[in-house]
């Protein structure tokens, strides 16, 4: 294992790694997790290597309390630092950042060139892009609580995650488990996994944003083939994947996503629902897990709150992404919204 | 000098004991509160609703009440060759009441009378925990001695809007599939009185004519003087008395009994008290209203206030034949008003004197 991930990091370092390398052994989720984790770190410290000579660029920044103008340093700086630079409210009511009025650009995604920032929290007039970034990122957190909630003797599959489609009235995530057939959920697991997702919330861990190219992204996800399948459909439009980073956790999202974790306020898991497939297909099923959420400080009376909750639990209308052998072209478009 | 080291090395050996060990006393709390109870009151705060969400969680609302009131009680399925007889020892539920006026009645020697009414509104069945199961708080003095014998029937009334309410408190009512009740009171039954969660409680519980208790709070009239308070009488307005015309005046007698004797009667809080007032005969009852006149003008409270309702336990007052049991259910033919025999109906014709 650890003679692998050098080697793979000497690869990557070097920007050549054309060719696969062959995997001796089967990883095991926690393995394939740190070696994931690992690549993604390497891979972020070369790109920041590769900046070279620190440049400055001019980021204009309109809003509250006044507008300013900031030097930043290109390729490294981000929204995020702008919003160091003004106040403890900015760093931590902000969810996105506006670039010249039009780009909604991540917090943690370094900044290119002259423009101008404006930070978007959940209470902006125009939330619409802030709170789709919202629900894409609990849908992200909905694959990490999944990944580790169960035991170790049930593998866990991420397949994908559909694009935030609020009037369905949940976020979801498209899981494999292979080794549970037939798994329906008591009332009391579906509170055990939105405990465990409170925790990873409560950690506040930021969400880093990283473009890798199709080899590396297809090395860091070798062992999930649901994702290896889906990451040429998505490279083919610029060679890039864009893949997201909580905690240890990465996965591929075309974004953008909201500032830390820790913006995702009440929550909860209302049902896992099971889709199945067709019988000759790859994939036999596939368990949805749905949720609803609320962002931190949006205070909602637990009556509403019950209403969105129950509405949460029907079957998200989304498609399935595992749909008849003659639509197989869906899946990947599917799979490209995420 | 070896002595003192000695010492020293006695003195750093006795600390290093380990047989004395503090530990707190394994009393148990003297009060804690019943395990169903949950804090009602919820913080309003600012909800960023827009008008049309308003209506819809009205709405949301409208349609719960709907499926609430259309609910069957679980009393129709019940046969009645199966359910238990009453006898003179069991406990029935009793009822939560809102007290709604005094209106006079006339009996028919054309006697009027006074009567208190008493409303009982929306009244059901909660949940009904056995006697071997409750474990009531302990109390200070009088430990529970019924806690053998009787279960603990927990009646609610009053629906109210979820929302100001805390989720806990809805939690309550939800195994019922009942929404939050604005009053909820824990009466003691005899277990063979057993009512099923989410059957409703109606006037015609009692009858005519029956003896009931009714406890309620009294009156708050604040901080009072002893003429107020105790009745005293005061002091003369005039005659060279000054500063003191409505103070106790003495309150010892000296020697002995130089001080303030226990129980003597001073100024002080009066009212907000729990009170039971026992044996009282219900005269009237109306079952579409679900009011209840009873006798006099002594139900602690002021109009408005909630009391409830048992059956008496006074020995000379109790039921002599059985009343509905476990509870009346909801039949559609009763008849819309009850009267006491005592009582003039005002469908009657009126009462003549004869001229003397």
């Amino acid at each position: 294992m650890r003679r692998q991930i050098l080697c793979l990091s000497t690869k990557v370092t070097q920007n050549s790694c054309t060719k696969a390398l062959p995997l001796t052994r089967f990883l095991s989720s926690q393995e394939a997790i740190d070696r994931r984790y690992h690549l993604f770190t390497l891979e972020k410290k070369r790109q920041l290597e590769n900046v070279g000579r620190i440049e400055k660029i001019e980021v204009q920044y309109k809003g509250v309390p006044n507008s300013c103008t900031l030097i930043m340093n290109k390729g490294i700086s981000t929204p995020y630092d702008c919003a160091r630079h003004l106040s403890d409210w900015h760093v931590e009511s902000s969810a996105l950042a506006l670039l010249d009025g039009s780009v909604y650009w991540d917090m943690h995604r370094p900044l290119t060139e002259n423009c101008t920032l404006e930070l978007q929290n959940f209470t902006v007039s125009e939330p619409q892009q802030v709170n789709k970034a919202f629900w894409r990122t609990c849908s992200f957190m909905l694959g990490a609580c999944a990944t580790i909630a169960f035991k170790d003797t049930v593998p866990v599959k991420l397949h994908s995650f559909p694009g935030p489609d609020i009037r369905s009235g949940s976020f979801i995530y498209d899981v494999d488990l292979p080794t549970l057939s037939d798994w329906k959920p008591t009332q009391q697991e579906l509170i055990t996994l939105a405990a465990e997702y409170i925790k990873l919330t409560r950690l506040n861990e930021p969400l880093e944003r990283l473009e890798v190219g199709e080899e590396l992204a297809l090395e860091m996800f070798v062992e999930n083939e649901h994702k290896t399948r889906q990451i040429p459909s998505i490279a083919r439009q610029n060679g890039k994947v864009t893949l997201y980073k909580v905690g240890k956790h990465v996965d591929i999202s075309r974004g953008p996503m909201i500032s830390t974790t820790g913006q995702i306020g009440r929550l909860t898991i209302a049902s896992v629902h099971k889709l199945n497939g067709s019988t000759e297909g790859d994939v036999k099923q596939l368990y949805r897990f749905q949720g609803v959420a609320l962002p931190t400080g949006v205070m909602m009376n637990h009556f509403t709150f019950s209403i969105l909750a129950q509405r949460a639990k029907k079957l998200n209308p989304v498609k399935s992404p595992i749909p008849k052998p003659v639509e197989s072209e869906e899946k990947e478009q599917i799979a490209m919204k995420g | 000098m070896a002595t003192g080291n000695l010492n020293l090395l006695r003195n750093a050996f006795s600390k290093l004991r380990i047989d004395h060990v503090f530990t707190r006393s394994l009393q148990r709390p003297r009060y804690r509160p019943p395990y169903w109870y949950a804090p009602k009151e919820s913080a309003t705060s600012d909800e960023f609703l827009t008008q049309e969400n308003k209506q819809f969680i009205e709405e949301v609302m409208q349609d719960k009440m709907q499926l609430q009131n259309s609910l069957q009680s679980p009393l129709v399925n019940i046969d009645q060759n199966e359910t238990p007889t009453w006898n003179p020892q069991t406990r029935r539920v009793g009822l939560i009441a809102r007290k709604i006026g005094n209106y006079p009645l006339w009996t028919k020697d054309g006697k009027k009378v006074l009567t208190t009414l008493l409303q009982v509104v929306d009244n059901h069945v909660i949940k009904y925990i056995p006697p071997e199961e409750f474990n009531p708080m302990k109390t200070s003095s009088v430990q529970w001695k019924e806690k053998r014998k009787l279960g603990c029937m927990l009646v609610g009334s009053e629906t109210i809007d979820p929302s100001t309410v805390t989720r806990e408190y809805c939690g309550l009512f939800s195994n019922a599939g009942m929404l939050p009740k604005r009053h909820l009171f824990r009466f003691m039954v005899s277990p063979e009185s057993y009512i099923s969660p989410g059957t409703p409680l109606y006037a015609t519980h009692f009858r005519v004519g029956d003896y009931i208790d009714v406890r309620a709070k009294t009156m708050d009239r604040g901080f009072q003087g002893v003429m107020k308070r105790w009745g005293f009488k005061g002091m003369p307005a005039s005659h060279g008395v000054t500063k003191t015309h409505r103070r106790p005046g003495n309150i010892g007698s000296g020697g002995e009994k130089a001080r303030v004797w226990p129980g003597t009667k001073m100024p002080g809080h009066m009212g907000n008290r729990w009170r039971m007032l026992r044996g009282v005969k219900i005269l009237r009852i109306n079952t579409q209203h679900n009011v209840i006149w009873t006798l006099g003008v002594a139900i602690p409270g002021e109009t408005g206030a909630t009391c409830y309702l048992f059956d008496t336990v006074l020995p000379l007052k109790k039921h002599s034949s059985s009343p509905p049991f476990p509870t009346q259910p909801l039949v559609d033919d009763l008849p819309l008003e009850y009267f006491d025999e005592s009582i003039q109906r005002f469908d009657e014709r009126s009462i003549t004197y004869e001229e003397v």
